[in-house]
């Protein structure tokens, strides 16, 4: 007995280095939304560019969509708006959910809806405007809700409104050939 | 041309240490002397050689060849010539070498200072040490080559040094962490050649102590600097983020700790063998595991190196024969030595027995703090994160019994203590220490932080108990004047690294407290009071730096309308990586830190300015400082120094 504890340093050690193996086959910085394969979340949040009108989850039932997490305070974003208006003449249905940074009572001037309006149809007829519409997200809690950790981030959402595929980062041909189409053909099968 | 001599010199280098971990290691097998006597030149050599790698590198970049893809990548010319030169160990590459270069050198020291060990016993120790080398050698020679040139296309300019890197505490963090990390191999390569032997006696334990004590020494300061760099440069006020990098620097050094406590039973009393050797094995294995953690990219970390999955793999595979091999080694040897003293429940050896066991709980916490999210991950259970809470409360409580025993422990006497004759001194440290903890507590004015008591409270306790400790040992040698001469270096040593863990606690658990933080709006000639202090913006200016243009902020401060300092802090600019730096603005003084950073520049004409008040911010490094300055006292002890022919020396009291 005496003599097998003196092997458990050992064992702990090839345990560990197990880990250690399979950690360096995966990139720890990747990360599954946790909103993945569920109904999308509740919400109730007005259209950015006719705010009297409200989405719900229901309405965006019966063709599946990619949800486009965006702000024009974002580089990246206003990069991808050309190839996602290439993608929206081609017959892709894309929805903008626009994020609104937080602001800061001390330093920042009170949100204005005319200023922002005025900025992304600014932005939109700059780049192209690959939107049927979009949802504005002022408190980020659908942003916070879905598991989005910046922008551009974008989403797939099939025609029962369950969230199928989550992407970080931009879209740009090489994405969306290699991992976007195939997930988006898969999934908006009638 | 003086590249590729650099890139020969490492070739050499990597033949010598094969050389090394072969030669002498089958001479001791077969007993030939000859073989064994030719460990120290084999040593010896491979580190000029080294040395002379490390000088080509660093002339690469002060020569701002960018022909190289090391230097392309992390110098410019502009760089001012210090950063040049540290910049050949900013990278992955660079440090690698450093590293390679610091093994190299402690290989060569024990070589040097090794006349005293028995022949068979030092050419195993230097050829083990040799084994490691040559791993890392080739490492870097095959896997990372800090020499790899782009030609036939070159830039005509560097990317430049990372702009955090570019600080004075940058300058000495890395060597001084590297040279604890590869410090403890020295420790390690004892453990096994004596593990091989299977003598264990307090002679051993004699020899690796002052080895040990170095290495800690180095990792001590290295963490310090770290954090004071971090402090100074990253803008927000912050010493420690328990990131996984901060973490594997940290564990080595918990392990550490424990192993420096245990070898003086082990020296002392001839017990804890297993626990010395299995301590030694693991301070030098956890240091392997931080570097593989650090450059494989296995966990995210806001300072690991780019990772490569083919760099990750070698490091992995090097760890399992090295790391596996010697605790396998440990199984199959360590169960057969026996421990001869027998001790009591109240002694000193099970003090320093629950000091080993809460040290090693606070390495497994911190262990399983950073690794959780990856055995999560690869469980299949999701992505978490632990941070900083977790961490904060689990050293919260581990310090309250730790602090109290540490108090306790060098009053305690070997082998078996009376409960009686200490009650009395105890109670008038307690009541001691709770005076000092509650009277700077009144000072403060407010009695309400059961942290900050809780520190100063620990504290004290520890502090107190170990400078009256002192004194009573000065005291039983007869008059005072003799006392302090006789009573030897590594005593003083103990003592003054137990205060500095009190100094280290206070400083802790008082910044925690009483830190006041304020972001504010300013505009030049606006005032903002904070924790009593009045700082007055004065001017924002352009600045115009080598590689670096950015703001500065210039402040006066009062105090109860006394003007009491100026404060200059700047927001850099670096053009070639364009990133955005802040330097803080720091005044400091032992009760408390003025810290300003500059902001981002707001709508008209003003800035956000981050001002922070910290009170005995001060103390966590000077903590830091007087625990390596304890161990350098106790290296400088004469029991380490003289030539030990065999036979156990003086009966000892430390």
């Amino acid at each position: 007995m005496r003599k097998v504890l003196f092997y458990v340093p050992l064992v702990l050690f090839l345990a560990l280095a197990l880990f250690l193996l399979s950690g360096l086959f995966s990139d720890p910085r990747e990360r599954a939304s946790a909103a993945l394969d569920t109904a999308l979340p509740d919400f109730a949040l007005a259209d950015l560019m006719q705010p009297q009108h409200i989405w719900t989850p229901e309405q965006l039932r019966g063709e599946a969509f990619l949800l486009n997490v965006w702000g024009t305070w974002c580089p990246t974003c206003n990069a991808e708006l050309g190839y996602l208006t290439e993608l929206r003449s081609q017959g892709v249905k894309i929805v903008g959910l626009y994020y609104e940074l937080p602001r800061d009572p001390a330093f920042d001037a009170p949100f204005d809806l005319a200023v922002l309006q005025q900025d992304v149809t600014q932005k939109l007829a700059q780049h192209g405007n690959p939107y049927q519409f979009n949802i504005l997200d002022l408190q980020r809690s659908l942003a916070l809700d879905l598991g989005v950790s910046g922008a551009p981030e974008t989403f797939i959402i099939d025609a029962n409104g369950v969230v199928r595929a989550h992407h970080i980062g931009d879209i740009n041909p090489q994405v969306w050939r290699t991992k976007l189409a195939p997930l988006y053909q898969q999934w908006s099968q009638p | 041309m003086i590249v590729e001599a650099g890139q020969l010199a490492l070739t050499f280098a990597f033949a010598l240490s094969v050389l090394l971990a072969i030669v002498p290691l089958y001479g001791s097998f077969v007993a030939n002397q000859r073989l064994l006597l030719l460990a120290k030149p084999l040593a010896l050599g491979q580190f000029v050689f080294c040395l002379l790698a490390m000088l080509a590198l660093i002339y690469a970049f002060r020569s701002s060849d960018f022909t190289v893809i090391n230097v392309a990548q992390n110098s410019s010319s502009t760089l001012p010539w210090y950063y040049q030169i540290t910049a050949s160990f900013g990278s992955h590459e660079g440090s690698m070498l450093l590293w390679v270069l610091m093994l190299a050198g402690w290989t060569a020291l024990v070589a040097q200072y090794s006349k005293a060990l028995p022949l068979l016993l030092q050419g195993r120790i230097l050829a083990i040490l040799g084994i490691i080398l040559a791993g890392f050698i080739a490492f870097s020679l095959f896997m990372s080559n800090p020499f790899e040139r782009s030609l036939p296309f070159y830039p005509v300019e560097g990317r430049d040094l990372n702009p955090l890197l570019q600080d004075f505490g940058m300058i000495l963090h890395p060597p001084t962490l590297y040279m604890g990390y590869v410090g403890f191999a020295v420790a390690f390569a004892f453990a096994i050649a004596a593990l091989m032997s299977g003598r264990f006696d307090s002679i051993w334990a004699r020899w690796v102590r002052p080895w040990a004590l170095a290495a800690w020494l180095f990792l001590t300061l290295g963490i310090m600097l770290g954090s004071w760099w971090a402090y100074n440069e990253l803008g927000w006020g912050g010493w420690w983020f328990w990131d996984p990098v901060e973490n594997a620097s940290f564990m080595p050094w918990l392990a550490g700790t424990a192993l420096i406590h245990s070898l003086a039973v082990t020296e002392k009393r001839g017990t804890f063998k297993s626990w010395t050797v299995l301590l030694a094995l693991a301070a030098f294995a956890l240091s392997l595991v931080g570097a593989f953690l650090v450059r494989s990219g296995v966990l995210v970390s806001v300072h690991s190196f780019a990772t490569d999955p083919g760099r990750g793999m070698y490091l992995l595979v090097f760890l399992l024969l090295v790391v596996g091999g010697s605790l396998l080694l440990y199984g199959r040897r360590m169960h057969s030595v026996r421990s001869q003293a027998r001790y009591q429940l109240f002694s000193r050896e099970m003090l320093l027995w629950g000091n080993n066991i809460f040290l090693l709980t606070a390495c497994l916490i911190v262990f399983l703090g950073t690794l959780f999210p990856l055995f999560h991950k690869e469980l299949g259970l999701g992505s978490i994160s632990i941070g900083e809470p977790f961490f904060n409360q689990m050293f919260y409580y581990l310090t309250i019994p730790f602090a109290l025993m540490l108090g306790l422990a060098p009053w305690v006497r070997w082998k078996q203590q009376q409960l009686a004759p200490l009650i009395k001194p105890f109670s008038l440290l307690a009541l001691a220490a709770l005076t000092l903890a509650l009277g700077v507590m009144a000072s403060m004015q407010t009695v309400q932080a059961n942290l900050a008591l809780m520190g100063l409270l620990l504290g004290a306790w520890v502090g107190i108990s170990a400078l009256a400790e002192v004194t009573l040992r000065i005291r039983q040698f007869g008059s005072v004047g003799k006392g302090i001469t006789k009573l030897n270096a590594s005593h003083y040593g103990m003592t003054l690294a137990h205060i500095g863990f009190a100094v280290l606690v206070v400083g802790v658990a008082m910044t925690k407290t009483y830190t006041v933080e304020r972001d504010v709006r300013m505009q030049a000639g606006d005032t903002a009071h904070v924790a009593g202090y009045d700082f007055t913006l004065v001017e924002v200016y352009e600045l115009n730096g080598a590689n670096f243009g950015g703001q500065a902020a210039e402040l006066d401060v009062r105090k109860d309308g006394r003007y009491l300092t100026h404060l200059h802090a700047e927001k850099r600019f670096y053009r070639i990586q364009r990133t955005i730096m802040t330097e803080s603005a720091v005044h400091a003084r032992l009760s408390r830190d003025l810290y300003v950073s500059l902001g981002e520049e707001l709508p008209g004409n003003a800035w956000a300015m981050r001002i922070q008040v910290k009170p005995f911010v001060r103390w966590i490094w000077l903590g830091g400082l007087l625990m390596s300055f304890g161990a350098l006292l106790a290296l400088a002890d004469k029991r380490y120094r003289r030539k030990t022919s065999g036979q156990p020396t003086e009966p000892a009291n430390a």
